[in-house]
């Protein structure tokens, strides 16, 4: 089976990854050499006794359906890039890249989140 | 470890710190995060630990460096990312609790190929790990920076993780002592999640009794990893003295016309080892596992292409916008800069293979065969106690050698990745020299079998000549 770059990019778009343009030959040719090397198990006649496999225990020990306190040492406003009233701020899912997705007009109070007007949600 | 008179805890930690000092000047590359001053709050805790504990510690004062993608509050996590640069966990990683409560020292954290995706630590952000023995080789992958560390001395055990084969590959390539647990044996809480239904968090040691020691102070069920087995914590054996009717396996699978021939001498010495030692050696035949790499690199990639969804630039590290300015152009942008070209290629590998009209034919496909590869293992331990196989089938290669083409880097792990799949323990330990690079030998065991493994190495440890060239 081939890949071609339109296949490449569909799937970066759906891993949500940017791909630069001068690197999509390259993807292609180390995308076809790894699915063509993964692709001998179809010469694989599959055993029809063999179990399914299951990574794990048996049986699984689960803890009491409690919830309890997380000890943590710091909160989340340290970690992510933006962080105000209990909410990690984005740019907005929507304007004017979803209402033409949808066909329709861009929502009034839907404004970009780099517009400085706009405070925080 | 054992048997060493043991000097003031903060002594340790300021020797640690000089050795750590000396392979940062030395270029190794090896250790990623580390301080003075953490490094010596570690030894002042464990000291006010050890001196409340009415027994003494298993692990007292001893450093222990961590593998990049194990999380703890002191240092950051970055799973040689930059996606995650500068990020520092808001909690420990289980291991690190019990490191801690065993008396030791987890301030340092280590190089590693990025989120574990790598055979040579050369795909880091942070730039490759040089083997100790030989700085224009690589140090095997992807746990290298621990690898080193421990080969170069300057920390006596370390932890690295394992999803096809990253502690034991390494191992063999530093001449050292590495110890992949049955799936399940060790709490993956705090850590960073690759392949979900593979990762095993694993140690390195000088010697099989270290590489022990640090396991059982890990093991154990853990109520915040539902995967975790409910058995009590393993408890490192003592090594056997013989091997009188213990019956060794030697899958002829693992020894192709191709093998190294160098390494081929030194695992053929190593059986004569075995032999001597009382051991029956049995041929054995475990058909599917050539089928382990292909098999890997379909389940792997598709586990890791759903885990690293979640690093996306709104809940940890840097943060790039992209053109449109949007949340999906921001997950776009952040995604595409952040991963390194190895973790790209594998989410596209991973999110092919899963998606409408390809999953049956490679992931449920894959999971087949994984299933058939765990059965060989099965129908070989009803004839044998152990199996024993070369590690690797090459020494440590040249950096660069094998960065071009990622499918001759993947065959790397040829040997190590099945156990991986069937979730079994496996050990690799050194076995002789080839033109000065360590061989490693590799021990595989049934399910939750880590004591009858670790007891029979420690008695090929003893009669094996290591560091001797096997020709």
């Amino acid at each position: 089976m081939s890949i071609g770059r339109d296949e490449v990019l569909r799937v970066a778009k759906l891993a949500e990854l940017a791909v630069a343009e001068p690197e999509v030959d390259r993807l292609v040719e180390q995308m076809n050499r790894i699915v063509d090397y993964v692709a001998q198990l179809d010469r694989v006649p599959l055993g029809a006794d063999a179990p399914p496999f299951l990574a794990g225990p048996g049986t699984v020990t689960l803890r009491e359906d409690v919830v309890r306190p997380v000890p943590l040492a710091r909160g989340p406003a340290e970690m992510a890039p933006e962080f105000a009233e209990g909410l990690f701020l984005v740019p907005r899912r929507g304007g004017a890249a979803m209402a033409a997705e949808a066909g329709s007009e861009v929502p009034e109070d839907d404004v970009p989140m780099d517009d400085p007007s706009e405070e925080a949600p | 470890m054992s048997g060493e008179t043991v000097a003031p805890f903060t002594e340790l930690a300021r020797e640690t710190g000089r050795r750590l000092r000396g392979a940062d000047e030395a270029g190794l590359n090896a250790a990623l995060h580390w301080s003075q001053p953490v490094l010596d709050a570690e030894a002042a805790r464990a000291e006010a630990l050890a001196a409340a504990s009415a027994a003494p510690l298993p692990l007292a004062g001893l450093a222990v460096a961590l593998k990049d993608n194990i999380v703890s509050v002191e240092e950051p996590t970055t799973c040689g990312s930059r996606i995650l640069e500068g990020y520092v966990s808001p909690y420990d990683a289980t291991v690190v609790a019990r490191l801690r409560a065993a008396g030791a020292l987890a301030a340092v954290k280590a190089n590693m190929d990025e989120f574990a995706m790598g055979s040579s630590t050369e795909h880091s952000a942070y730039g490759r790990v040089r083997n100790p023995l030989d700085p224009d080789r690589v140090p095997g992958g992807s746990s290298g920076g621990s690898a080193a560390l421990v080969a170069a001395g300057v920390v006596p055990a370390a932890l690295g993780s394992e999803t096809g084969g990253s502690v034991r590959q390494p191992a063999s390539f530093c001449g050292i002592v590495g110890v992949k647990p049955s799936y399940g044996r060790v709490s993956r809480w705090g850590l960073v999640a690759f392949g979900s239904s593979l990762d095993c968090i694993s140690p390195f040691g000088r010697t099989v009794e270290d590489a022990a020691r640090v396991l059982a102070a890990i093991s154990g069920h853990d109520p915040l990893d539902s995967t975790t087995v409910d058995l009590p914590p393993l408890q490192a054996p003592a090594p056997l003295a013989d091997l009188r009717g213990v019956r060794i396996g030697l899958p002829r699978e693992y020894l192709p016309a191709d093998l190294d021939a160098g390494v081929r001498a030194a695992f053929e010495r190593a059986v004569g080892c075995l032999r001597a030692l009382g051991a029956e050696i049995v041929d054995v035949s475990l058909p599917h596992s050539p089928l382990a790499v292909p098999t890997y690199y379909i389940i792997a990639p598709a586990e890791a292409a759903a885990n690293l969804a979640r690093f996306d630039g709104v809940r940890y590290g840097p943060r790039r916008i992209g053109p449109e300015g949007d949340v999906r152009s921001l997950y776009r942008a952040t995604r595409g800069e952040g991963f390194g070209p190895e973790v790209r290629r594998r989410i596209l590998v991973g999110t092919y293979v899963l998606s409408a009209g390809y999953y049956d034919a490679y992931y449920k496909k894959a999971q087949r065969v994984r299933a058939m590869i765990a059965e060989d293992f099965r129908r070989a331990f009803e004839r044998v106690d152990l199996l024993f196989t070369p590690t690797t089938p090459t020494t440590a290669f040249r950096a660069g050698e094998k960065t071009e083409d990622p499918v001759s880097m993947y065959l790397a792990d040829i040997f190590v990745s099945p156990a991986s799949l069937a979730g079994l323990p496996a050990m690799s330990q050194p076995i002789g020299r080839s033109e000065g690079l360590p061989v490693g030998g590799q021990l595989i065991a049934p399910m939750y079998q880590e004591a009858r493994m670790l007891a029979a190495a420690g008695a090929l440890e003893r009669v094996v000549p290591a560091t001797e060239e096997a020709r």
